[in-house]
């Protein structure tokens, strides 16, 4: 069974509409495990039905057999990192990561023990007596995290955690995070806009779209196979192309076939990321096709042209061998393994 | 000449306040230093005067009590309004502020009905048998302090939300969080957050209090002096305005003194960080 268990969750803020429609999401102990969208797609409410900031309309939320659906925020024990960081201004680095301790009744020197284990962990110790107004934003990051952790908590929840900081310093700190995630054994939902930062360090991500979760997989087989148009528009495939299914598996649009793996689904689009359609001399007849260019855009690496071909416009990045002008005619071959049915 | 132009904007405030604030104050206070000559004999029989010590020390009385008092009442009222969202804090902060757009007399005349011997609190007790005859709760410091607080709590809480306003709603749920209950971490990060608002707040109550005139007059009367009163007494009943001055004299003082305090303890307790990176 499941670590973290979320059944048929509903929410809605003004009771007509449901931000959350019946969502459902299984977490394994010690996975990291992110959720990604679009802003409005409900995934920051789902962490904070999980965190316990936001009531349920229905459905069940359980850890590790327990149901917490009805446990207020400060009696979950779980640690939280906000976008905001949300550290007391008024309280030192020290301070800050000792205050869930404190709540705690722990005896002062049991505090100052964990407090100074977990500062050293986040190489803050150098900083224990500042005030988090004369820190760095990578280093409040830490102290919140730092203050997230020290409390053993049964979850860590974070909620855009690295979207305030600069391109260098978000991909230091989501190391970081990965490190200590794996270091401390802690199950983690991580709440992300940014596709990149979410599959490099997830075990797991559930992409949402409107309250509900289109695919829940590896990070590996949501970028090889998404299930859905909304997944694979929302990763980076383009070309969406209306194909019919015809009796010998292949597909049909207008008078051109393609033939793809998995051809036992029987579904109405083929789709293929710009980087696998490939520029050849000589259209043939399966899986080809040909057009004019229309616009092309300069990628830094290569070229990425819009063709006009008969089924519609294809978006196809060149290799940078060969530069094409507008208004050229390209052959362009689709590979069979590249391309995905939606 | 043209750095010195800001300066000349600066002048029709300064003749002003020097022919029409500090002239009069300094002809008021002058003569009690000097009546002929250097003495300070004026001071000493105000401040050997039991009668005068017990009005000054009913005043700064009041003056404390209501600070107090707006602040208890204050701090949760301001904490809920500057939770409501941007429409209800509106329509609340339009509520407490309105003590303060009535006349004072009016509103004092408001506090005779309700707390006279006729009055609807009187007539309530006797009417349910808890009491014969009314109390008499009018013309005491009772009712003055009933008074102060009722004008000077809006002040309070249009301070207070001003400075909550600026607390993230983020640091509450990380309190939360951490293991803290809504009243803990309200006390643990939403007061010591606030103290600068609760300060500034007391100073201004306390202050205000202290030389409030019309309320202490008509809902304490001649029974429950306080300085304001008193000097009115001095000056217009008795014209001593000599006697006036030197009451003038204390007031101004107490209000320095207590606002440096206060600031003082401010500029201690302000550990408010900036948020942003």
């Amino acid at each position: 069974m499941a670590f973290v268990d979320l059944k048929d969750i509903c929410v809605s803020y003004d009771g007509k509409t449901n931000v959350l429609e019946g969502l459902n999401l299984q977490i394994n102990e010690g996975e990291l495990v992110s959720l990604l969208g679009p802003s409005g797609c409900g995934k920051t409410t789902t962490l904070r039905v999980v965190a316990g900031y936001i009531d349920t309309k229905s459905g069940d939320f359980l850890v590790g057999g327990q149901n917490y659906t009805k446990i207020p925020v400060h009696k979950r024990n779980f640690g939280i990192v906000f976008q905001s960081y949300a550290l007391f201004p008024h309280l030192t680095v020290f301070e800050n990561v000792a205050f869930g301790l404190k709540m705690r009744k722990m005896d002062k020197a049991t505090i100052e023990q964990k407090v100074n284990n977990m500062l050293e962990i986040c190489g803050l110790t150098e900083y224990k007596d500042r005030l988090p107004k004369q820190m760095s934003g990578g280093q409040r990051q830490r102290v919140a995290l730092a203050r997230a952790l020290v409390i053993e908590p049964k979850l860590l929840l974070l909620d855009e955690p690295l979207s305030n900081l600069d391109a260098k310093l978000r991909i230091q700190m989501r190391v970081e995070i990965k490190r200590l995630q794996k270091k401390l054994g802690i199950t983690t939902i991580f709440v992300t806009h940014d596709q990149e930062e979410c599959f490099s360090i997830s075990d797991r991500v559930a992409i949402m779209n409107g309250g509900v979760i289109e695919q829940y997989d590896t990070p590996e087989n949501i970028y090889a196979k998404p299930k859905t148009e909304f997944v694979a528009r929302f990763i980076g495939f383009e070309n969406f192309i209306s194909v019919d299914r015809q009796d010998d598996g292949t597909y049909k649009a207008l008078d051109y076939i393609f033939k793809c793996d998995n051809s036992d689904l029987k579904q109405a689009k083929i789709t293929i990321r710009p980087d696998d359609i490939l520029i050849v001399d000589e259209a043939s007849n399966l899986n080809s096709i040909s057009g004019t260019i229309q616009v092309r855009t300069f990628l830094g690496k290569s070229y990425q042209y819009e063709v006009s071909t008969p089924i519609g416009n294809l978006i196809v990045n060149g290799d940078g061998n060969k530069v094409y002008e507008t208004g050229e005619t390209l052959h362009l071959y689709l590979p069979e393994n590249k391309i995905v049915l939606v | 000449m043209k750095k010195s132009m800001p300066y000349l904007f600066l002048l029709p405030g300064i003749v002003l306040l020097i022919f029409f604030l500090m002239v009069p104050l300094f002809a008021i206070l002058w003569p009690t230093l000097f009546p002929d000559g250097f003495s300070l004999s004026a001071y000493t029989s105000f401040f050997t005067d039991e009668y005068y010590i017990e009005i000054l020390i009913r005043t700064i009385r009041i003056a404390l009590i209501a600070a107090i008092v707006c602040i208890i009442l204050g701090v949760p009222s301001a904490y809920f309004i500057s939770r409501c969202s941007a429409k209800w804090k509106g329509i609340l902060i339009a509520i407490s502020i309105f003590p303060m757009l009535t006349n004072s007399v009016v509103r004092s005349f408001a506090w005779i009905n309700i707390l006279g011997k006729n009055g609807v609190i009187n007539n309530l007790l006797m009417a349910i048998g808890i009491v014969d005859e009314p109390i008499g709760m009018l013309y005491t410091e009772f009712s003055v302090l009933i008074g102060t607080i009722y004008l000077f709590l809006p002040l309070m809480i249009m301070t207070l939300v001003g400075v909550m306003d600026q607390i993230d709603n983020d640091m509450m749920e990380a309190a939360e969080s951490l293991g803290a209950s809504k009243l803990k971490a309200f006390i643990k990060v939403v007061l010591p957050l606030s103290v600068p608002g609760i300060l500034t707040g007391a100073v201004l109550v306390f202050t205000g209090a202290l030389t409030a005139y019309t309320t202490p007059q008509l809902l304490g009367g001649n029974k429950s002096l306080v300085l304001a009163t008193l000097i009115y007494q001095r000056a217009m009943t008795l014209n001593d305005w000599s006697g006036a001055g030197v009451i003038a004299a204390v007031m101004i003082i107490i209000t320095l003194v207590v606002m440096k305090v206060l600031n003082l303890i401010a500029a201690k307790l302000d550990k408010r960080g900036e948020i942003d990176a």
